[in-house]
């Protein structure tokens, strides 16, 4: 049986890494690339690496340190996959075909589009038939609104838009998507845990593979998405830079609690 | 390059270069939002925090195959003695105190750290890397970085969990969390110890390998045995994590320096610093609250003034005005300590203001008439020296 994935999500913002609260704060952790060398270390199944600055400014307002301050999205990327040593998912910004070819050609397996595919749905299409649909992932922003309804959300949580997370992920599966991950904004940095209702609306809604995000502020929330819902890989931002040996101490925590997880064992110890 | 004017936080008197810094729409740092979660928290608060450090705590001795029950990497300071003092008095423990010795000391500092075990009734050790190999490191972290302090860095965050792996003792407790200065974490991250924060922000993305094969400053790897990061298969061998005393204490280092003072006869500077009006911190290092610290200013435009006073108005023991006030009277002072430091590793002052206009951040500073300019938080701009540039060098730095 296929084994479920463990996977980071990392925030870049301006040029900084950085951890997200809620969509709305945002803390710089450093440097864009260092996280991902030691996330690659530690045997992260795959990584997502999502661009979410607000314009196109990338300034670590550092050129005294040991790393490069890079000034372009494009450089950022190429560091990043040079570091790792696993499937990258690389998203933001992504509007045109050439922004996907792009950050294909420079590494990346594997592009997010979010805002792009809300525009234009029928840019999943072009991108799924030109590039292949496994390397198609379609980011869906979810809030919990007060109705009690999972709607999604656009450009970073600033916009509302009239569809239910069920309804947009069937609706992208169709298009030709091969993936989804799915962000609950409401828990976004709140270490309360996934949003299980929503992850497991979405994962039983379609058939292509739901990568679940947003919450886990401790490893049993991991396994919690994996026990109670139908999701093919769990993800989370901000916990992974909290602890050395992240990625090792949470899949030792899904293993050991029996779950089909790659063996933590990878280091020899 | 983006010349807007200089932007600082409403609240406190951090610019926008400031390190890692992020500043909100309405115009507040994260080292601001930070200190107001902080503030947030009750009493109940750290009660239940210290149950969670108590925790802990127990469960790390349970896993222990070592006779210590920590490590706590000290250097005789005001946090080294509070961390010291919970863990002994108050939990009645048994540590063994790790320091890494730079060799810049203070009187005060050295008497602080050698009474330590007796103070305490602790074993010690310490670790002093061999002088030549220092001022090496001196001229040439400077050279490269703008920080004759690199290898202060580089001991402090490295000989210490050395010595967890080979005591294998699986906790180190350290003090402060330093990510206040940045607004980098909160509270509720219950953040450890990381080879990532001590590469990235304790050594600048720096490694020993880095300091090879210098021809002006030849070094050897068997010069920097106490610069080398365990592996991960090492550290997870041990087991050990760092723990942050700050993250389940409250942490007060006005509060903190009387108590120390009070119970162990703990000793502030004897005489006031040139650049900050704080007396007990940096005892360790003569350089951090001097041209370490006034390197900060000729690269980015701030220094000790700034960071102590930001810190003060943080806490509510300054207003912003008094801050500011604080600002101008230290960020700029050319320290005395400056001339101790050309006779330790035999540079002219020339060279030394040459090396260091180099290091000048262009976001901040630029050129008129031979002199270096830049915003001020009090509203205008001013001159602060001399350019000690070639006329090539000079031209990152015009604006017209």
């Amino acid at each position: 049986m296929k084994k479920q994935r463990v996977i980071p999500v990392l925030f870049l913002r301006n040029g900084f890494l950085v951890q997200s609260k809620q969509f709305k704060r945002y803390q710089n952790l450093g440097n864009p690339v260092t996280a991902v060398k030691r996330l690659s270390e530690w045997g992260s199944d795959e990584l997502v690496y999502l661009d979410i600055s607000r314009d196109d400014t990338y300034d670590m307002r550092r050129d005294d340190l040991g790393h490069a301050n890079r000034s372009s999205v494009l450089d950022i990327i190429e560091d990043v996959s040079k570091h790792a040593f696993m499937p990258i998912t690389v998203g933001g910004r992504i509007r045109t075909m050439r922004d996907i070819e792009q950050r294909l050609a420079l590494g990346a397996d594997k592009i997010s589009i979010n805002t792009q595919a809300l525009d234009q749905p029928g840019f999943i299409t072009e991108a799924a038939r030109e590039f292949g649909a496994q390397c198609v992932v379609v980011s869906i922003d979810v809030r919990l609104e007060e109705d009690g309804v999972h709607r999604v959300r656009r450009d970073g949580n600033r916009e509302a838009t009239e569809w239910t997370a069920v309804e947009w992920a069937k609706r992208v599966e169709a298009l030709g998507a091969g993936e989804i991950l799915l962000n609950s904004i409401d828990r976004d940095g709140m270490k309360t845990g996934y949003d299980l209702p929503l992850l497991d609306a979405v994962s039983s809604a379609v058939r292509i593979p739901v990568i679940g995000c947003g919450g886990v502020g401790e490893w049993e929330h991991l396994a919690e998405g994996l026990r109670q819902t139908r999701v093919d890989a769990v993800a989370a931002g901000n916990i992974f830079h909290y602890s050395d040996q992240s990625v090792f101490l949470a899949r030792k925590h899904l293993y050991g609690a029996g779950l089909n997880v790659r063996s933590p064992e990878l280091l020899d110890i | 390059m983006n010349y807007r004017r200089m932007q600082y936080c409403a609240r406190c008197t951090y610019p926008f270069v400031t390190v890692n810094l992020a500043i909100d729409d309405e115009g507040v740092c994260a080292s601001c939002r930070t200190a107001e979660e902080f503030d947030k928290l009750t009493p109940e608060f750290w009660a239940h925090r210290r149950a969670v450090f108590e925790k802990n705590v127990e469960a790390m001795r349970k896993d222990r195959r070592s006779d210590y029950d920590c490590i706590i990497p000290v250097s005789g300071g005001k946090d080294s003695y509070f961390q010291t003092h919970i863990m002994v008095k108050e939990y009645g423990l048994k540590p063994l105190l790790v320091t890494y010795h730079g060799n810049n000391y203070l009187p005060e500092g050295n008497y602080n750290r050698d009474r330590m075990r007796e103070v305490f009734d602790c074993d010690h050790l310490v670790m002093g890397p061999s002088v030549e190999v220092l001022k090496k490191l001196n001229r040439l972290c400077f050279r490269k970085m703008g920080d004759m302090n690199w290898h202060a860095h580089c001991g402090i965050f490295t000989f210490p969990i050395q010595m967890a792996v080979k005591f294998d003792i699986n906790l180190m407790v350290w003090g402060e969390i330093a990510w206040d200065i940045s607004g980098m974490y909160e509270p509720d991250d219950f953040v450890e110890f990381s080879a990532r924060v001590r590469h990235e922000h304790g050594l600048r993305g720096f490694e020993w390998y880095d300091m090879l094969n210098d021809p002006q400053e030849p070094l050897k790897e068997n010069d920097l045995l106490w610069a080398k990061y365990p592996s991960d298969d090492q550290i997870l061998k041990t087991g050990v994590r760092g723990l942050y005393i700050g993250n389940f204490f409250k942490w007060d280092p006005y509060k903190h320096t009387q108590l120390m003072k009070d119970l162990y006869g703990w000793k502030e500077s004897e005489r006031p610093f040139d650049r900050t009006y704080r007396r007990a911190s940096n005892l360790d290092d003569r350089y951090e609250n001097g041209i370490h610290d006034l390197l900060k200013f000729v690269k980015f435009g701030y220094g000790r003034g700034s960071d102590h006073s930001s810190k003060d108005v943080r806490t509510g023991y300054m207003t912003r005005e008094e801050a500011i006030e604080m600002v101008r009277k230290y960020d700029h002072v050319v320290s005395d300590d400056l001339y101790y430091w050309l006779d330790y590793v035999n540079m002219t002052e020339e060279e030394f203001w040459r090396t260091a206009d180099r290091f000048r951040d262009p976001r901040v500073w630029w050129i008129e008439n031979g002199k270096w300019y830049k915003d001020n938080i009090w509203g205008d701009s001013s001159a602060y020296g001399e350019v000690h540039l070639s006329l090539e060098e000079q031209k990152r730095y015009q604006r017209g």
